[in-house]
């Protein structure tokens, strides 16, 4: 599998863990990991700590995970972003919409 | 019954066997499943009716004369190559694991073991058939793909970037990775001679990354030529695409203006990768990263985030990039960067001048060797000098100055006043709003681009000398330009009182016209007098002189206008523009 989630014992804290790499092939697997949780409220991370390539359809579905937490008053965190996926975040200027721990 | 079946289908079986008997047992089987049959008697013949015909189902025998199944199985298979799929099925006596893996070998899509019964037949025919339609849905939904893919490269190409100003002269490289590319680049220029230019890159490829490209390309070319700031038109362009594309589609851009007037360039980097400016040696002198998230992404741009101003001198260059170029790979999964791309574009400028472009896409090639590319590649190289705007010298002038003196009221067409105030001046540009005035009541004319310069001039010097007490002595040199719109825009931020009036008054006669423009603001005026004598002084010793003063603006004013007079201290100007209809 592309992508791994775990969700802490409370329910509140989901993780999306995603491996090499993030593109368009893990967009549904991506999805579903957050489209049907009972998020309301739910602290979510996005582990890209296996993460080596990344592309714009990437950022474009963190963009669409970040509705969904809007839209539920959930949280959004991206952990661990490797120095070439850091740089994709920086070069789109993440950090200004997101919280981002390197 | 087999008959009436037959008719009905369209579809067509050739049965290849040695044995007469054989092929006329197979026929009946599939007529029975609606098929039309033709048949052969050995491989090589079935090759040429398979040519003839084209039929939809091959059975296959292998052992026959002339030419046995397997060779004619891979000739046929050699024809058909990835366009058609034709199920070919073998039918043999032979039931071993070699004559199995032979005729999968050959090009097979299936076996059948004599003996069987009709029914499985009848079933296996049913199942390769399956697959058979399977393929054929999958490629026409290719080919209306393509035709798709086709439209958006040909709209791209053909309607929207084949409008781009001066396409000899600035330098554009576009490689797709895919037929239609998601990239964009587009150039235009303004009124007042600054050009304009946006490379972009939405998000993904095909056709779904083209949806915002018209809308983009219309907006920026629109109010390029009406003269709005790049300001205005990242933050319109900005709202547009805001409302228009779905949450994980974007633009990741880079917007330039190089001004000759203000010897700066103007960049926005919203989410691509450095913006370079080069010296004519190639060095990089600056390197303008991206500093706000992708076009398209937020509501509004943030504020006080994005704009840089640097100087340039006319033998720079500004080269844009997309991602596609430092991201490119080699065999050895190693990206062509950015170094690369700085030592081959200073290699490009010192040896082959004007060359970049070629260089460059040289030298990625070069490195990738032959790893298909994986993103599209574009590249933007625009010179910095070049545009300087085309004065109209000959302005016509009106010979009966006397008769239809400005101030007579009763012979006014129309007239047209916008009075600004307080916020509402760090707000608004007025100029765009008057142009489309005048040119909604007067029709488009190319003079009106040296009305757009008295007006952007006047209300210029009206905004930042009178209401916002700016030092045009600030402009001097190029860094002090720097300072003078930093403090500009400070001023501006804060500004809660004074004004600007604008006032235009239409004159129209038969065959020719007469604009006035009177601007007035809330300022204390400037030492007019000296200035006024500037204007009436020869022109080679008023121009050193002049441009001390105030810049190149003033002079210009003046030349295109058949009158021009300060009142009130300098807090007041009146602009006479006449023109003769063509």
């Amino acid at each position: 599998m592309a992508l791994k989630k775990f969700v802490s014992d409370d329910g509140k804290k989901i993780t999306i863990s995603v491996d090499e790499r993030f593109d368009f092939s893990v967009h549904q697997s991506f999805r579903d990991a957050y489209i049907d949780a009972d998020t309301i409220g739910s602290e979510f991370i996005l582990d890209l700590s296996k993460t080596t390539y990344m592309d714009s359809s990437a950022l474009g579905m963190i963009l669409l995970l970040k509705d969904h937490v809007e839209k539920s008053s959930s949280s959004l965190k991206i952990s661990k972003p490797n120095d070439t996926v850091n740089k994709v975040l920086e070069i789109a200027q993440f950090h200004r919409l997101m919280t981002i721990e390197r | 019954m087999t008959g009436v079946t037959a008719g009905l289908s369209s579809k067509l079986a050739l049965v290849v066997d040695d044995s007469a008997m054989q092929c006329k047992l197979l026929s009946v089987l599939l007529k029975q499943q609606g098929y039309r049959v033709v048949t052969a008697n050995d491989g090589a013949r079935a090759v040429v009716m398979y040519i003839k015909y084209q039929p939809d189902l091959v059975l296959m025998d292998v052992n026959m004369p002339i030419m046995n199944g397997y060779e004619a199985a891979k000739r046929i298979k050699a024809l058909d190559k990835k366009d058609n799929l034709c199920p070919l099925l073998f039918i043999t006596s032979l039931d071993s694991e070699q004559v199995y893996l032979e005729c999968i070998q050959a090009g097979g899509d299936g076996i059948l073991v004599r003996p069987f019964t009709p029914e499985l037949i009848k079933a296996k025919i049913k199942s390769i058939q399956r697959v058979s339609d399977l393929y054929s849905q999958v490629k026409s939904l290719q080919q209306e793909q393509q035709k798709d893919a086709e439209l958006a490269e040909q709209l791209m190409s053909g309607v929207i970037e084949s409008r781009n100003f001066a396409r000899d002269k600035i330098g554009i490289l576009k490689k797709a990775a895919a037929l239609f590319s998601g990239d964009i680049q587009l150039t235009a220029l303004s009124p007042n001679g600054n050009l304009n230019v946006l490379l972009g890159d939405f998000t993904g490829h095909g056709l779904r990354s083209s949806i915002g490209a018209i809308p983009l390309a219309e907006t920026f070319s629109a109010m390029t030529k009406k003269g709005f700031s790049l300001n205005e038109i990242i933050h319109q362009i900005n709202q547009r695409m805001y409302k228009l594309l779905p949450t994980d589609l974007f633009l990741a851009a880079t917007f330039v203006t190089i001004s000759n007037h203000d010897k700066s360039a103007y960049i926005f980097n919203a989410g691509l990768p450095a913006t370079y400016v080069f010296d004519q040696y190639g060095e990089t002198k600056f390197q303008i990263e991206s500093c706000h998230p992708p076009i398209g992404v937020l509501p509004n741009l943030i504020k006080d985030v994005g704009l840089t101003i640097v100087p340039v001198e006319p033998t720079d260059r500004v080269v844009l990039i997309s991602d596609g170029i430092v991201e490119a790979r080699n065999i050895a999964g190693d990206m062509y960067g950015f170094n690369r791309f700085e030592r081959d574009a200073r290699e490009a400028l010192v040896q082959e001048r004007n060359n970049l472009t070629e260089h460059i896409l040289h030298k990625v090639t070069e490195f990738c060797q032959h790893v298909p590319q994986e993103d599209d590649i574009s590249l933007i190289d625009i010179p910095c000098s070049g545009w300087e705007q085309k004065q109209r010298s000959n302005t016509p002038r009106f010979e009966s100055k006397q008769t239809n003196h400005p101030g007579s009221e009763e012979n006014v067409s129309w007239q047209w006043r916008l009075y600004l105030t307080g916020s509402r001046l760090a707000a608004i540009n007025p100029v765009p709003i008057a142009m489309s005035q005048i040119q909604e009541l007067e029709g488009r004319a190319e003079h009106w681009q040296n009305v757009f310069t008295v007006l952007t001039e006047l209300f210029v010097n009206a905004l930042d000398h009178g209401v916002l007490k700016l030092d045009s002595e600030m402009k001097s040199s190029p860094q002090g330009f720097l300072q003078y719109f930093k403090e500009r825009e400070k001023r501006l931020k804060s500004i809660d009182k004074g004004f600007v009036d604008i006032e235009l008054q239409c004159y129209l006669m038969p065959n020719s016209g007469r604009l006035v423009i009177r601007i007035s603001d809330s300022g204390q005026g400037f030492d007019f007098d000296s200035y006024q004598s500037i204007l009436n002084q020869e022109e080679d010793e008023a121009d050193e002189a002049c441009q001390k003063l105030c810049g190149r603006g003033i002079k210009l004013v003046y030349q295109l206008c058949e009158s021009l007079e300060y009142f009130n201290n300098g807090a007041a100007v009146t602009a006479s523009y006449s023109w003769q209809d063509e």
